[in-house]
């Protein structure tokens, strides 16, 4: 039996551009991640959660000041695969892995093998957290794989269909 | 009225403080136990500082720039005239040791809270420094003694057989100079001409003299100084020394007393250089005798600073004296004091250690570039044997016009050991959000096993060069605030139902972090 909503869900840690040093990446913090025992931390200003979804969050630790930005990984890789899709639209003839973006349950599959979709065309659904999340075609394509059945879990990240 | 004239239980009944920031609330604070009137003076950049707020009275200089406030002497000597103070204590930096400053409020019959004009002035020119130590049998750092002839392309050859005769690599310093500026190494006798020039250009554009010198690069070496107090009658003690080895780039970063290592007859062999070079050179208030001790245990006098330096704190811990108390009573003529004779005498058997790191605001992990800017959160460290001085608070903008230091914090026990664990519990306890501050740096270093190792074998003044990885320790510790950070806007989101009704929304906010922030200390 799958279990149902996570209770934690991942977070994209960003640092802010005022603090940020030329190679700082982003860090994905999971449900279990757990702080360095011997760290003193402090959390300082938190700021609303702004329009794009972002938080600024200030942490000092061990004396190093940061400011942050804290988003749901989930989103947080759902608009990165929106910018990255955008840029496989231009280049046809490329098969296209469509992946999980939020770990849950597929609640249903509108697709199979050998469809041709159009963009914009749901491909299927994840059910987290009690929300249907719709998936739906970033290009145009036939449908070269459907790994994922309805009812499966999945975690983020699995590949959920493939286009041609 | 506490001006009742002719109390002889104080030195002064009114005296103006002719600094800022925290060194002006130090002083602010000596003067109310002695039941001295203050005055305060400020700049635009000042208006609302603590040490305006803590004098019985202030006087506006001018706008931010030191040159246009905190160095016009005349604007000051005039607030203090204005004001009926009877004497003026500089501090440190700006105008401590300027020798026309001090002869002027000589002149403008106030009292000068320092050592007399001329022995600032003699002392000043480090050449002129360097001849009396050794004319007062003080082993100086070997090198010459009159003004490089720069300017004298048919004495080349001259000046380069000076430098063989010292050895190379050798410093090109400026006689005027100070905080590093003029300063050259020079690695082979090919190069010296171009760093005699170019340390000469820009000795004259910092101090308005071009003159320069070699002396022999020692180094590894520790930097040892030693506590001078006198009195007008040419009486001077040493009350101790410090180690203030760890510097960058000529800027102390720490600082302690006992020297750590020392046998009681180095001790005494050092204090009694600096007394001799003292009275040499015709000090008296507070001063400070700048020495290179070399890993062959012999001492170099450097210099002589004539005024109260940034780290008299550790000094006034370990021998329960209050160095700017002396230095007014001095200053009023009186002689040194019996208890000031008695922590004389016992300065080189010392029974207590105490250390002190400044805290700036600055970030360690670029290079200690300075990061003015708004403190949002200030707590500093308290509890048995530890001493804050700073005059920052909570919502104070550290202005960019003047050094980015913003608190001395100080620690006392009976031993070294003791001392730095206490070091490390205060630092874990102080707060700073809103800016980037040295405390990383200030964490590692109570850390460091070769700063721990008590014979002081592993401290040098290249320390911070060898041993400090900025931008490594704070990549070490970046993941740990990626997930403080999830957690407490975790936290902040559960609560938001809530609070979004809340107008003061920031603040607002950050209470509501805080309450599930993972604010702990190391067990």
């Amino acid at each position: 039996m799958a279990e149902m909503s996570p209770a934690r869900p991942a977070y994209r840690v960003d640092s802010s551009p005022s603090t940020a040093m030329p190679d700082d990446g982003s860090i994905v913090v999971g449900p279990d991640a757990a702080i360095d025992g011997s760290a003193v931390v402090h959390v300082g200003a938190i700021g609303p959660v702004e329009p794009s979804g972002r938080r600024a969050v200030e942490v000092v630790v061990d004396g190093w000041r940061f400011e942050l930005h804290v988003e749901d990984e989930g989103r947080a890789a759902l608009r990165d695969r929106a910018t990255r899709d955008r840029d496989a639209a231009v280049k046809p003839g490329e098969s296209l892995e469509i992946r999980a973006i939020i770990p849950g349950r597929v609640a249903s599959v509108a697709v199979a093998v050998g469809d041709t979709v159009e963009t914009g065309q749901t491909l299927l659904a994840v059910e987290a957290m009690k929300m249907q999340n719709e998936l739906r075609a970033p290009r145009a394509g036939t449908v070269l794989r459907v790994p994922a059945a309805a009812g499966a879990t999945v975690e983020l990240g699995d590949v959920l269909v493939v286009l041609e | 009225m506490r001006k009742d004239s002719g109390n002889d239980a104080r030195p002064f009944a009114r005296v103006l403080i002719a600094n800022r920031g925290e060194i002006a609330l130090r002083i602010i604070r000596t003067c109310r136990d002695l039941d001295i009137d203050t005055v305060a003076v400020y700049s635009d950049a000042d208006v609302d500082a603590a040490h305006v707020r803590a004098a019985d009275a202030a006087v506006r200089l001018g706008p931010a720039p030191a040159g246009e406030s905190y160095l016009r002497g005349e604007a000051i000597i005039a607030a203090a005239l204005s004001t009926g103070a009877e004497a003026i204590h500089p501090g440190y930096g700006f105008l401590s040791e300027r020798a026309a400053f001090a002869g002027a409020v000589t002149e403008a019959g106030l009292v000068f809270v320092g050592p007399p004009a001329r022995a600032i002035e003699a002392l000043g020119d480090k050449l002129a420094a360097r001849r009396t130590a050794i004319a007062a049998d003080v082993p100086v750092v070997p090198g010459t003694f009159e003004p490089a002839p720069v300017d004298r392309p048919d004495m080349v050859d001259d000046i380069l057989s000076a430098a063989e005769k010292i050895g190379f690599p050798l410093m090109v310093k400026a006689a005027a100079g100070g905080g590093g500026r003029g300063m050259r190494r020079v690695e082979e006798a090919r190069s010296l001409p171009t760093a005699l020039v170019a340390a000469s250009a820009e000795a004259h554009a910092a101090f308005g003299d071009g003159s320069v010198y070699l002396e022999r690069e020692v180094r590894p070496a520790r930097h040892i100084e030693v506590q001078l107090l006198g009195d007008a009658t040419g009486d001077v003690i040493a009350l101790g020394e410090r180690d203030c080895s760890v510097q960058r780039r000529h800027q102390k970063l720490v600082e302690e007393t006992p020297a750590p290592g020392l046998t009681d007859d180095e001790r005494r062999e050092l204090h009694a250089m600096a007394v001799r070079a003292a009275r040499a050179a015709g000090l008296s208030n507070a001063s400070t005798a700048e020495f290179l001790f070399d890993p062959d245990r012999r001492f170099w006098f450097l210099e002589v600073n004539a005024r109260l330096q940034v780290e008299h704190g550790v000094t006034e811990l370990v021998t329960d004296i209050d160095l700017v108390a002396e230095q007014l009573w001095v200053a009023a003529g009186r002689p040194l004091s019996d208890p000031v004779r008695r922590a004389a005498d016992a300065a080189a058997t010392p029974t207590r250690h105490a250390i002190e790191i400044r805290l700036s605001a600055e970030d360690p992990s670029r290079d200690f570039a300075p990061v003015p800017g708004r403190i949002d959160e200030w707590v500093m460290p308290a509890g048995p044997g530890v001493r804050v001085d700073t005059a920052a608070r909570p919502g104070d903008r550290v202005p960019p016009d003047y050094d980015p230091m913003i608190a001395k914090v100080m620690t006392v026990a009976q031993d070294r050991p003791s001392a730095i664990r206490r070091m490390r519990r205060a630092l874990d306890e102080v707060v700073v959000t809103g800016i980037q501050t040295t405390l990383p740096f200030d964490r590692a270093l109570v850390r460091d096993r070769a700063f721990l190792r008590d014979d002081g074998s592993a401290l040098s003044t290249d320390w911070v060069a060898e041993r400090w990885d900025g931008p490594g320790a704070r990549s070490n510790v970046r993941r740990s605030a990626a997930i403080a950070a999830a957690r407490a806007s975790e936290g902040a989101s559960r609560r938001s139902s809530s609070l979004r009704k809340d107008t003061r929304s920031r603040s607002a906010w950050a209470a509501s972090g805080r309450e599930s922030a993972i604010d702990r200390w190391p067990r």
